[in-house]
């Protein structure tokens, strides 16, 4: 905002970022501290222990280039990310970009879900509160959903799994889908999948409803002092048309940057929260991958839920401009 | 057309009632312009917001007739029928007034579409013409609220008034924060507008001058209590209600060369008491005012004064004054059927050559010189004999020369006590510590070595300093200053009079300002009498004598007070 | 030195839930220090039978190999507060001040400082944490740094808008007319202003990094020396069968209600310093504002 203006300034500065990134994912194995690959796992379980046989060894010396000058693994490092090539990894025996592909939709599912979820749930209560300010009712949903709010994912997530799956036995306690169940048409098995994605996505819808909520709440008692509100008033207009048009219009605007910028620390959740109930997404993936010091994919992984976070505060300033006309003057007036 | 019956507003904060507006009562016929002054959070705001119908969040009590239609027996649905196509407000202009998000166009439009269901075709065309009716380019139908400037705001928010052919318009604060320029031609414009459309009008303003310009009725407001009504010109130039005069007198409009001087104090916190809403700043409050609301009541044709005292009190009086010396047999007029008023708490100049009579006639006012023939009233008894003078809470004088006027004799802290003395006031204790409040009134040390002091050991200042202190110790209603600083440099004079003039203020007592200084003059009197040969040739508030005067002595004592420099400064100019 | 009275004063400022919040971590800090004494069993070897349920002797009950649930929540809490206040410190000073340092001097090291916030704003802080502690190892020190270098930057951000906010206001340029050095204005202006809002996020990064651990520790990335309560959570959920037995009714529930009560005491406390940072923040008061 302040070391480019307007419109194009702001791509540049996404561009940068994005290169800080692939950067950063080039220099991680490299600054590693002592030989990363006679790493010995720590692991006291000794139940995924990861030692690397010499072939190991040789493929990733040779994968990363080490025995190259550093600013030709820099070059050949890009040119294999603009082919879309992230590596191979050794243990799943598979190219780093199929595997990627193969999880994706699981936990975008999730994510989704949980989105559209506690954002719709969050405003209609937050709405609510608002219009009733200072009632029990109020009182009420306001310090639930401040308890709740602070407990992590992940937690609430093992709650639910314990009580609703192993408890009750009302949900499945792992996976995304039945095994080896042949379906009989499409309505079972999205009946099946929903069923499995059930728990995790009312983990993680709990614990971001608040923060939806508590915005709407407070930026609806905001607008509701505004002169304009009265200005609306006192031209007649129905009582509905002044909620969509001047009440909530300029209530939605902090709402819809902080569902878009909270999509990160979602991700965050929806990590944690897949391992709970070993749902089959990226964030199980990435657990897998670092037990079993799958480097490439580690880092394929890295690479993807960072790159879609970006993009997704890219849409978020898009949209805010739209929504907010005094942003793009603003910016404007700024570049002159 | 609107009628407002014992309208009250009360808010309900955390800890108290607030009662924004107290049984206020009045009427707008069609076509009228009625304005609305007071300070800020007088209720003149509320008011607006009541007859609107968009005040939550608090009690509402009275009647509010639109055509005879009660609007607050009116269900808020049903308000809808009557807000903007009937009465449509002008809010007081700020960056929030509009919704940011929305175009000016789409705001405009609004009202139009609900009311007068016009196409969106139809609106829009009509929404251009409305904007280029109040000045604005029609482009600025696509711009946003925040790239307007103030003034093309304002010109914005009357055109959204006026979208649906209000009956009836209310105006808040329509000149705050613009230049004088934009002021000007905003208020041009709501007159025009008003000519063809034909809409009643409320303005409510704090700037005296434009509610002058644009409205023929006017109401004070206090403390949510209405406390004048009148004619505004009539209001303007012989305001009745002790607040009205304050808020006129703190106006640069009016007085371009007076100091400035606001109403003392500051708005009681406490609006639940029952007396007088005015009672803790005015001149002239008395017991009743403090226990008692006064009730707005005709005082005079076409005026509606709230006070217990009928509006300003006059204090002196005085009719057909003739004195003429005898001289070894030549009869030598000084005071010429001089006729005057002072009203308590304010200013008046007497001004005059030298030789005018103005100080024959001080003399006189105090019974140093008895008149030959005419009549002398304080607070409306006659005066015989040195009655006023020798009392607490009456007439006083100081004079011109400060040497001659206290006993060089004497040491300073007796100089003051005396009159207190002579009257038996209370005990010696009480007195000095009177004496000595009124010494450090008057802006003189009160340390014991001062206060021992002989007068002889002052200066010239310091003395006329000290006579003041011996006049303001009795708690005089009327001070008479004459010529109080002539004999004084121009530093401890200018030093002196604003002292006068800022107890004065904080005191509220009437002073009569004797001078020949035109400038002086200028500086503190709300009204002034000029003086020539004995006789009274002009009078009137100093905004009229000050900057027109009518008669030629008026006039050549105005030029003479200019330097011949500045007199062709000013052709020029 | 503050009286008691004024500690009781200050105390009753906090609304229940803030008091409520207080008292918890107060037990907290207490079972901390005194762990070895409150315990009996000891938290690493085995002091019972595997997997018994809470009774006399094991008030909370064994892990499957029994050791002691009681003095391994106990320990654990050590590791939570050093993790969180660790963090909070090392990222609330440095966050702090590198927002005054980019608010004070402006132009190009405010420019760099910003980008490089902005740049770590927007990386999503568990992915990264993961790859960090993938590549780095566990361990304690580790972990704060990693979590610092994602905390810091919260901070920084509310102390540089604060500070530029402040460089505008009238009374600190009129200081600055009457001959107020730097130092002068950062201790009576900037610092009195800056140091609730650095307290505030100091205690919510806290939260924020007792939560982040406890995440790591659940992935089996933590150090897994620690006996963080993550870690019991992490052991508690591996072991094979948890699901089909009542061993999680204590093995998984006592540390699972000792981190969110630790969370959730922190948010509330820092949610009533917030009020007192910013009284314009305390909804009751809004409400009347309205008006």
């Amino acid at each position: 905002m302040i070391f480019f203006q307007g419109k194009k300034s702001r791509v540049i500065e996404y561009l940068f970022t994005i290169w800080v990134i692939f950067t950063l994912n080039f220099f991680l194995p490299r600054t590693m501290p002592g030989d990363p690959f006679l790493f010995i796992s720590a692991d006291e379980e000794g139940e995924e222990v990861a030692q690397f046989s010499e072939e190991q060894r040789n493929y990733y010396m040779a994968y990363y280039g080490l025995d190259r000058p550093l600013y030709s693994q820099y070059f050949s490092y890009f040119s294999d990310l603009s082919k879309g090539y992230l590596g191979y990894s050794l243990y799943y025996n598979q190219p780093v970009t199929i595997i990627l592909l193969h999880r994706l939709p699981w936990t975008l599912c999730l994510v989704m879900t949980a989105v559209i979820l506690s954002t719709v749930i969050g405003i209609v209560l937050g709405g609510f509160c608002a219009v009733y300010a200072d009632r029990w009712e109020d009182r009420l949903l306001y310090f639930m959903l401040i308890a709740i709010s602070e407990i992590p994912a992940f937690l609430v997530g093992l709650v639910l799994l314990f009580f609703f799956a192993a408890g009750m036995g009302l949900f499945p306690l792992s996976g995304a889908m039945t095994h080896f169940s042949g379906y009989d048409g499409f309505m079972e098995k999205t009946g099946d999948i929903l069923h499995h994605a059930a728990l995790p996505v009312i983990a993680l819808t709990l614990t971001r409803i608040s923060g939806i909520f508590l915005l709407t709440r407070s930026s609806i008692i905001t607008v509701l002092t505004k002169t304009y509100i009265k200005t609306a008033r006192a031209k007649g207009i129905s009582g509905q048309r002044i909620f969509i048009k001047h009440i909530f219009r300029n209530a939605m605007l902090p709402i819809v940057t902080r569902v878009f910028l909270s999509l990160g620390s979602l991700v965050g959740g929806a990590i944690l929260v897949e391992n709970v109930f070993a749902y089959p997404g990226l964030g199980k993936l990435m657990r897998d991958a670092v037990m079993m010091h799958d480097y490439p994919l580690i880092q394929g992984i890295f690479l993807m839920v960072t790159i879609s976070v970006l993009s997704a505060n890219f849409i978020a300033d898009l949209v805010y401009k739209k929504l907010d006309p005094r942003i793009s003057d603003a910016a404007a007036a700024d570049g002159h | 057309m609107l009628e407002i019956k014992d309208l009250t507003v009360t808010y309900h904060t955390n800890t108290s009632l607030v009662c924004a507006v107290n049984n206020v009562s009045f009427s707008v016929k069609k076509g009228e312009s009625v304005g609305i002054m007071g300070e800020s959070g007088c209720g003149k705001t509320t008011l607006a917001m009541a007859v609107m119908g968009l005040i939550q969040d608090a009690d509402i009590s009275g009647k509010i007739l639109f055509n005879n239609d009660n609007l607050l027996a009116i269900p808020e649905k049903k308000l809808n029928q009557y807000r903007w196509k009937k009465i449509a407000i002008v809010f007081q202009n700020s960056l929030e007034v509009f919704n940011p998000v929305l175009t000016i166009g789409e705001q405009i439009i609004e009202p139009m579409r609900t009311h007068a269901a016009l196409s969106l075709k139809k609106a829009d065309i009509r929404m251009r013409y409305l904007l280029e009716l109040t000045g604005l380019d029609p482009e600025w139908a696509n711009g946003y609220p925040h790239q307007m400037s103030g003034g093309m705001r304002q010109r914005a928010l009357i055109a959204m008034a006026i979208s649906c052919d209000p009956k009836f318009l209310i105006i808040d604060e329509p000149t705050t924060s613009l230049d004088p320029e934009s002021r000007d031609s905003i208020l041009r414009l709501i007159k025009e507008l008003q000519k063809r459309i034909g809409f009643s009008l409320i303005m409510i303003s704090h700037n005296l001058s434009a509610l002058r310009e644009m409205t023929s009725t006017v109401m004070t407001m206090c403390c949510g209590q209405i406390v004048e009504q009148g004619i505004t010109a009539d209001v303007m130039r012989n305001p009745m209600h002790c607040y009205t005069r304050g808020l006129i007198d703190a106006s640069p409009d009016f007085f371009k060369y007076k100091d400035l001087w606001g109403i003392r104090g500051t708005i009681p916190q406490n609006t639940q008491s029952n007396g007088c809403a005015f009672y803790s700043r005015c001149c002239q409050a008395g017991e009743n005012c403090k226990n008692q609301r006064p009730i707005l009541q005709y005082v005079s044709v076409e005026r509606k004064v709230a006070c217990h005292k009928g509006g300003i009190e006059t204090l002196l009086e005085v009719y057909g004054i003739q004195k003429t010396y005898l001289l070894k047999d030549r009869k030598i007029p000084a005071v010429k059927d001089v006729d005057l008023n002072i009203k308590s708490g304010e200013i008046v100049a007497l001004i005059g050559k030298s030789g005018s009579g103005k100080s024959s006639l001080a003399h006189i006012l105090v019974n140093l010189l008895s008149p030959d023939k005419g009549e002398i009233f304080f607070m409306g008894k006659k005066v015989k004999g040195f009655k006023v003078t020798k009392k607490i809470g009456g007439m006083q004088i100081v004079f011109q020369d400060p040497f001659s006027s206290t006993s060089h004799r004497m040491r300073v802290l007796d100089v003051v006590n005396e009159p207190l003395d002579i009257m038996k006031w209370k005990t010696a204790e009480e007195r000095n510590i009177k004496s000595m409040a009124a010494i450090s009134m008057a802006g003189l040390p009160c340390s014991d070595d001062f206060l021992q002091r002989y007068a002889h050991t002052l200066s010239g200042g310091q003395r006329q300093r000290l006579s003041m202190a011996r006049a303001l110790v009795t708690g005089p209603r009327l001070l008479i200053a004459d010529e109080v600083t002539s004999m004084l440099d121009p530093s401890s004079s200018a030093n002196l009079l604003r002292e006068l003039k800022g107890l004065q203020n904080i005191h509220g007592f009437s002073m009569l300002y004797i001078t020949h200084d035109f400038h002086l003059a200028r500086k503190v009197a709300n009204r002034a009498y000029v003086m020539s040969e004995g006789r009274i040739v002009e009078s009137g508030p100093s905004f009229e004598i000050f900057e027109r005067p009518v008669h030629p002595v008026t006039i050549s004592l105005m030029n003479s007070s200019f330097s011949k420099k500045e007199q062709k400064k000013r052709k020029k100019g | 030195m503050m009286m008691p009275g004024k500690y009781l004063t200050f105390i009753n400022r906090f609304s229940k839930t803030g008091q409520t919040g207080l008292i918890i971590v107060g037990i907290v800090f207490f079972m901390a220090i005194f762990a070895p004494l409150i315990s009996v069993h000891s938290h690493k070897l085995s002091s019972g039978p595997p997997l018994s349920s809470p009774n006399g002797e094991h008030i909370l009950g064994t892990d499957e190999l029994g050791v002691d649930l009681w003095a391994q929540i106990c320990f654990g809490s050590r590791i939570s507060l050093v993790i969180g206040m660790g963090t909070a410190l090392l990222a609330g000073s440095c966050g702090g001040l590198i927002g005054v340092l980019a608010a004070y001097s402006g132009g190009m090291t405010d420019r760099i400082l910003m980008r490089i916030i902005d740049i770590i704003t927007v990386l999503p802080d568990l992915p990264v944490m993961i790859v960090l502690a993938a590549f780095f190892g566990p361990g304690l020190i580790n972990i704060i740094i990693v979590l610092s270098l994602f905390s810091w930057v919260a901070t920084a951000r509310i102390v540089r808008s604060q500070v530029l906010q402040l460089k505008e206001q009238l009374y600190i340029k009129s200081a600055e007319t009457y001959g107020a050095g730097t130092w002068y204005l950062m201790k009576r202006h900037f610092l009195p202003e800056i140091f609730p809002l650095v307290a505030v996020s100091m205690i919510r990064l806290t939260g924020k990094a007792i939560v982040a651990e406890a995440g790591l520790s659940f992935l089996g990335l933590g150090d897994p020396a620690s006996g963080s309560w993550g870690l019991i959570i992490h052991h508690a959920t591996s072991f094979t069968g948890i699901y089909y037995t009542n061993f999680w009714k204590w093995w998984l529930i006592a540390p699972w209600i000792a981190l969110t009560l630790m969370v959730s005491s922190l948010a509330f406390i820092s949610r009533d310093f917030e009020r007192f940072a910013d009284p314009r923040m305390d909804r009751r008061k809004n409400r009347y504002q309205k008006q």
